[in-house]
């Protein structure tokens, strides 16, 4: 072996026990096959090995290559970035309780998505919606939220944990004014895209939609990863963390910016989806560990995994009808979150 | 090669912490900061690690502003330990001291950690620790953990002989007596080594016995700096922490009344 592809090697290796490692195989190898289980189920009735050896009739195809896989590619996408983005934000805030949706990120996304609906639309009726427009909207407002926490929470540390959870309790409040606000003045058709806001859901998603979506987050992926150690580090405190040598300035903006990117596309296309980032970043550390090289893509594959496996949920419990996604999170993840609280008391 | 403060000043709140502070701290010297509480050191040893700018004067790494030396290269050159940390998540011991592996992409580095790391978890009496969580650690044992992770970022190949030095703010604070010399005892040994040693403390004792030269501080000022012998003396001592005290040399005591 070159000392080149050692040092690779080693890099990639170091920090991140072998335990760690076979885990995040083990959460790819069960992406995968959920990924599978998902194209391969639903109210129609398809098969992917028939499709790939080219059984399927044209009718089949269309609804396996324009509903199901997109839907699947989707659902994966978003449970991954509000994983990462959970356990960034956790990492970041030193919070454990730092989710999304409960600290007001998603809310402030959803806000900045249908102001762009209903505003865009009445006062601007022949600004082209271009699909990259709606994501960046909702990243403006997650952007917005965070760097208001982050303002509002300077110095309080881990002393913050709860005053965090109850400034998010008014943002939400004030982006829930704001939704309602813009659904009185909002028409008919807009109000059928709006509603789909508040409860969350993969359904009608198209590629021309998905595609924006994919590369905003994959791109906030590929930078949030290599922040690992720099996250591992401000667990000992800023301070700290500067004195081995981290900018502690650019890392917290990086982060911010790539979390909130990563939150605001989810949410421009599914909607609020609770939980995910408070249990699944919970989860990962409960089985591996908690240093970030090995928690933030555990993280993005244990949150694709659980959200494929929960939209299946969806969609097949009241076969043909469906139960909104955000609901089956909200169910598992709220019950969670008590016991959180209950579990941080003792401490 | 050696570590310099030139006459510091900083105010904060409008108060007056540091006034026209000067130091010199060489290779291979322990030098041990004392005073009472409030007498600004600790905020003397955030502006030699560049937490704190001060208002004025300089502080000089080796003839090179501190603040022309990137924050990278300043954790290279310099590792503290401070009074307490806390963790939120549950690290293994392991992870924390591993916190102060600096990684330069350089393959002599990494095939040198477990070396490194064996050595400074030995030498800190911690290698029946690295598998315990460090949250259930005691407060003495989270404190040997935390210099074993300051010594791991002093860690060089043998054959650099670049300028290090290390600051260390109270750390004696908790621990019993036999870790207290074990601590000590690899601070004389690194100054052996070339580290130059910045140390607050509370023990004139230890201080007197352990450090090559003492700074005592009072109300923001250095009120006399040199050899212990020379400054230990029973009046000045008195005038300091106004409380009696006298000196006695056995070779050199310090006792308290």
């Amino acid at each position: 072996m070159t000392s080149r592809a050692q040092s690779i090697k080693s890099s990639i290796t170091e920090f991140i026990s072998s335990k760690q490692l076979l885990i995040l195989f083990l959460l790819c190898i069960f992406t995968f096959v959920s990924v599978f289980i998902a194209i391969g189920t639903g109210s129609y009735d398809l098969s992917i090995i028939n499709f790939i050896l080219g059984k399927n009739t044209g009718l089949q195809n269309i609804v396996l290559l324009e509903i199901r896989v997109p839907r699947v590619i989707l659902s994966a996408i978003v449970g991954a970035s509000l994983g990462i983005a959970g356990a960034a934000l956790q990492g970041l805030f030193r919070n454990p309780l730092a989710d999304p949706g409960l600290i007001g990120v998603s809310a402030g996304a959803a806000l900045g998505a249908t102001t762009i609906i209903v505003i865009g639309a009445n006062f601007f009726p022949n600004l082209y919606l271009g699909s990259f427009l709606l994501p960046v909207a909702a990243i403006s407002g997650a952007c917005f939220v965070i760097f208001m926490l982050y303002v509002l929470t300077k110095g309080f540390g881990y002393q913050g944990v709860t005053y965090m959870l109850l400034v998010g309790i008014a943002v939400n409040a004030i982006a829930g004014v704001g939704i309602g606000i813009l659904t009185y003045i909002s028409s008919d058709a807009e109000l059928r895209s709006l509603t789909f806001w508040t409860m969350g859901s993969f359904g009608g998603v198209t590629w021309p939609l998905l595609i924006p979506a994919i590369i905003i987050i994959t791109i906030s992926l590929i930078f949030l990863i290599p922040n690992a150690r720099k996250l591992d580090l401000l667990q000992l405190g800023e301070p700290e963390a500067y004195r081995l040598g981290i900018d502690v300035q650019r890392v917290k903006l990086s982060i911010i910016f790539t979390s909130a990117s990563a939150v605001g596309a989810s949410v421009a296309l599914s909607g609020m989806i609770g939980f995910v980032g408070l249990v699944v970043p919970h989860l990962v550390r409960l089985i591996g560990g908690v240093n970030h090289k090995y928690l933030l893509p555990g993280s993005a594959l244990m949150g694709a995994c659980l959200m494929i496996i929960a939209d299946l949920f969806s969609r097949i419990l009241l076969q043909p009808a469906e139960i909104p996604v955000g609901l089956i999170t909200s169910a598992i993840g709220s019950p969670f979150f008590l016991w959180l609280i209950f579990r941080m008391k003792r401490l | 090669m050696s570590l310099n403060l030139k006459s510091v000043s900083l105010k904060l709140d409008n108060r007056q912490i540091l006034k026209d502070v000067s130091l010199e701290i060489n290779e291979g010297e322990i030098v041990s900061v004392i005073g009472p509480n409030g007498a600004g050191k600790s905020t003397l040893l955030n502006v030699l690690t560049g937490d704190i700018t001060p208002d004025s004067g300089d502080t000089i790494y080796d003839n090179r502003q501190l603040n022309k030396i990137s924050i990278q290269e300043r954790a290279f050159t310099r590792s503290v330990m401070s009074q307490m940390q806390t963790l939120v998540f549950n690290f293994n011991v392991k992870d924390v001291v591993e916190m102060g592996w600096l990684q330069r992409g350089n393959s002599d580095f990494s095939s040198n950690f477990s070396i490194a790391f064996e050595a400074v978890t030995k030498e800190c009496n911690v290698q029946n620790l690295v598998h315990r969580k460090f949250n259930s650690l005691s407060g003495g044992e989270q404190r040997r953990v935390h210099f074993a992770r300051t010594l791991l970022q002093l860690w060089r190949p043998s054959q650099s002989n670049d300028p290090r030095y290390l600051l260390l703010d109270e750390p004696t604070a908790n621990l019993d007596l036999s870790s207290e010399m074990l601590l000590m005892n690899i601070l004389k040994a690194r100054a052996s080594s070339n580290v130059g040693i910045l140390v607050i403390l509370h023990d004139l004792n230890l201080a007197s016995h352990f450090a090559d030269k003492i700074a005592i501080m009072k109300d923001g000022e250095i009120k006399a700096f040199g050899k212990p012998e020379e400054i230990m003396t029973d009046d000045f001592l008195t005038s300091i922490y106004e409380v009696p005290i006298k000196v006695k040399y056995d070779p050199l005591r310090v006792r308290y009344y």
